[in-house]
């Protein structure tokens, strides 16, 4: 019987790296992004810090930088002014949103994974509401679930009275439904990329090993979408958040209180009560609030996938 | 993070407005030759072609008179027209003369940006005289601080279908809000209403509301002091909401209508009155089935509830409605701009522009030769019974208020039922925001 041994191996001599050391990193080539980063997102930011604590309506407008300075009254005020409010309508209508749409999106993924005849036809239909302009899917909407629109119409002939969709109560249901309708193929792209990149011999050894579809989709494939569809869920939040042509197309100023979300309380204030210190003051409060959260899910869910790339 | 975005965006267009002021600045030079003037001006969605051709007619005539250019320049929305103040008079520099809606001028008025008219000025552009004297009612807060030159007016009138009223036995139109009531009540059957209204408006319901308050004997601002919270405005909401949820004179689907849907719907044929429109309108009644069948008509100016007006109460037909000229502080040719407005001010071009584009003279004598078209009659003595809304910065805000009781009422109001209890708190809410904006008007 013979063993194999293996041959004692020296240690490789350390490797000098040839390349720039971390010191040497020709980190000016970042100046001119660093400045772009400066010019358009820091000092505007600045800006909206420092106006907010000034007293900026259209009587001081046209001297602003006169404007009367008044602390943090304008913070004081953003809380009297429905600013919560908003924020918790913003963020569920956002996650709920967010939520619903991650399962169909990945299913859509899933079933235009394999090739059958017509899967290019389906593709491009799923992707028909994305493609869609946010004032055309609101306008739209907003046709359909007039009180004696189609969807009341139908919905009386199953003897359902549809009621109000854009006053009211269920207008907040009425956001939801449309943002889930008009966003979900975001979500489906991103799982489709994921899916893409699934190695073939993955597949390969998954029917080497006889799994069934459901462990496999679980164990296999769901874990190859994880990084995606986190990322992709950050986005879609932020989008859902963000979004001010569908609520303010849908619903029109001043918005129903069901329906008041951040952007449209900002657009009010700003630009028809004219109280730009004030909205300055609420889009701050309300980036702190939404920031917070925001880095704590970037943290547990770490997107950042080039760790070792981070560590050195 | 959308807050972001937006302050982002406001703290931009300041840095922008800011770095402009350097490189802004025309010339000075005497004479019009060579020289150009700036004109922003509302885009006019519904005759854009005819618009173009009118702005090239004006600025040859203004060269003949001049020898300098006009460069129109057109916003699509109020909120453009806003951003394009705010940059303008942060930047001192932009457009030198802005058309600018009435019930926005009080607005514009407070930014303090814009010429003040002194008798100088008057004569440049030919005299106050030349004008309806109700069109000057929104110019500025008194006669010693006007900024608004009177352009075109588009007052308020209903619109009823002769053939349903007189099928109804209803030999002329209402002229008190009660009797509006009653005959919409007589002509209510099967799909046939006797109202349209546009509930979900964004801007409708507080003509209304503003319009009976003050037949009432109730201005809603009294000086610094906000007078919503008062009988007058709850009898209003009341009679407002009570069409349809209590009398149910109108299509229970109003309660989504915009202005446009309204138009549309008394279009078919169906309606008895159409309560808020003008003549920008009659196009789209002219294509539907009403056609040949429609006439304005003055609104009721006797408050809900009464059969004469009070003795404080006002006979406001309707709100001071239309556009007014303003000349920019920060401009380098104002004797230019007052000749310009001079010019479109005439009876001539006025009479032109009405014909083009449905909206009427401000000039005076313009008006009278209307006066005497059938159609047009209730629509140029609305414009002589126009009245202005309150001149204060703080307008906007009120107006907002106002709105926001009827749009949050809208549920309710689908339900059949709103309550006193519930209007009153509601507008108990708009009166709070309405005087903490007049506590901040400067």
């Amino acid at each position: 019987m013979t063993t194999l041994v293996r041959p004692e191996q020296k240690a490789p001599p350390p490797h000098k790296r040839k390349g720039v050391t971390q010191q040497q990193r020709p980190l000016w080539l970042l100046t001119p992004g660093g400045i772009l980063l400066i010019l358009i997102v820091l000092i505007p930011l600045a800006l909206a810090v420092y106006l907010s604590l000034l007293d900026l309506d259209q009587y001081t407008l046209r001297r602003w930088i006169e404007a009367p300075f008044i602390g943090l009254d304008n913070y004081v005020e953003s809380f009297d002014s429905g600013l919560l409010h908003s924020i918790w309508i913003s963020v569920s209508f956002s996650v709920l949103s967010t939520a619903v749409t991650v399962p169909i999106g990945i299913a859509a993924a899933l079933v235009t994974q394999n090739a059958y005849r017509g899967r290019g036809l389906v593709r491009a239909a799923f992707l028909i509401p994305y493609v869609l302009p946010s004032f055309v899917v609101a306008s739209v909407w907003r046709t359909m679930l007039q009180p004696d629109g189609v969807v009341n119409a139908w919905l009386s002939k199953v003897g359902v009275d549809g009621g109000l969709w854009l006053s009211g109560p269920k207008s907040y249901w009425t956001l939801v439904l449309v943002e889930i309708w008009a966003a979900w193929p975001f979500i489906y792209l991103m799982a489709l990329a994921a899916l893409q990149s699934v190695d073939h011999e993955v597949h390969e050894a998954s029917a080497v090993d006889g799994v069934t579809w459901w462990p496999k989709l679980r164990r296999v494939i769901l874990p190859y979408l994880r990084g995606p569809v986190l990322l992709a869920c950050l986005l879609a939040t932020l989008n859902h958040i963000n979004n001010f042509t569908l609520p303010f197309v849908l619903f029109g100023a001043p918005a129903p209180d069901d329906v008041n979300v951040m952007p449209m309380l900002v657009y009010v204030t700003s630009f028809q009560s004219l109280r730009f210190g004030l909205s300055a003051a609420m889009a701050v409060v309300s980036l702190i609030i939404i920031a917070i959260p925001l880095y704590v899910y970037l943290r547990a869910v770490r997107l950042d996938v080039h760790e070792e790339g981070g560590r050195r | 993070m959308g807050k972001m975005r937006a302050a982002t965006a406001l703290a931009g267009a300041t840095v922008l407005a800011v770095a402009l002021t350097a490189c802004g600045g025309g010339d000075d030079s005497g004479g019009g030759d060579g020289k150009t003037l700036n004109v922003l001006i509302g885009a006019n969605t519904q005759y854009p072609d005819e618009f173009q051709a009118w702005q090239k007619d004006i600025s040859a005539k203004f060269k003949a008179q001049t020898g300098a250019e006009v460069k129109f320049e057109t916003f699509a929305s109020a909120n453009d027209e806003l951003t394009k103040i705010q940059t303008s008079v942060v930047a001192g520099s932009g457009p030198d003369v802005y058309a600018v809606g009435t019930t926005f001028t009080p607005t514009a008025y407070s930014t303090g940006a814009f010429v003040k008219l002194g008798d100088d000025e008057w004569k440049k552009i030919g005299g106050k005289e030349k004008f309806n004297p109700a069109t000057l009612g929104i110019s500025g807060p008194d006669e010693q601080n006007q900024v608004g030159i009177p352009w075109v007016s588009r007052p308020f009138v209903m619109a009823y279908n002769t053939e349903i009223l007189k099928a109804a036995g209803i030999d002329k139109p209402a002229t008190t809000w009660d009797e509006l009531g009653q005959q919409a009540k007589q002509m209510t059957k099967g799909d046939q209403y006797g109202l349209a209204i546009a509930y979900k408006d964004n801007f409708d319901p507080w003509k209304f509301v503003w319009g009976m308050s003050a037949q009432a004997g109730n201005p809603l601002v009294d000086g610094k002091t906000a007078r919503l919270a008062d009988p007058t405005v709850q009898k209003a909401y009341e009679t407002y909401f009570g069409w349809l949820a209590q009398d149910k004179v109108v299509d229970p689907a109003a309660v989504g209508w915009t202005n446009p849907q309204a138009v549309a719907a008394f279009a078919k044929g169906k309606t008895g009155y159409f309560a808020l429109t003008t003549t920008t309108a009659a196009n789209s009644l002219n294509q539907g089935a009403v056609k040949g069948k429609w006439k304005f008509a003055l609104l009721p100016t006797v408050p809900p509830g009464a059969t004469s007006r009070p003795a404080n109460g006002v006979e406001a037909a309707s709100i001071l409605s239309g556009d007014n000229l303003l000349v920019a502080d920060y401009s380098k040719n104002k004797d230019l701009a007052f000749e310009y407005v001079k010019l479109v001010t005439d009876q001539e071009v006025q009479l032109d522009y009405y014909k083009k584009f449905g909206n009427l003279p401000a000039n005076a004598a313009a008006l009278q030769t209307l006066s005497s078209d059938e159609t047009l009659g209730p629509v140029t003595e609305a414009a002589k019974k126009s009245v202005a809304t309150p001149f204060t910065g703080a307008w906007s805000d009120i107006q907002l208020a106002l709105t926001n009781v009827a749009v949050q009422s809208l549920p309710d109001l689908a339900k059949g039922s709103i309550s006193p209890a519930q209007i009153e708190s509601r507008v108990a809410e708009a009166q709070k925001s309405a005087q903490s904006a007049l506590d901040r008007a400067k």
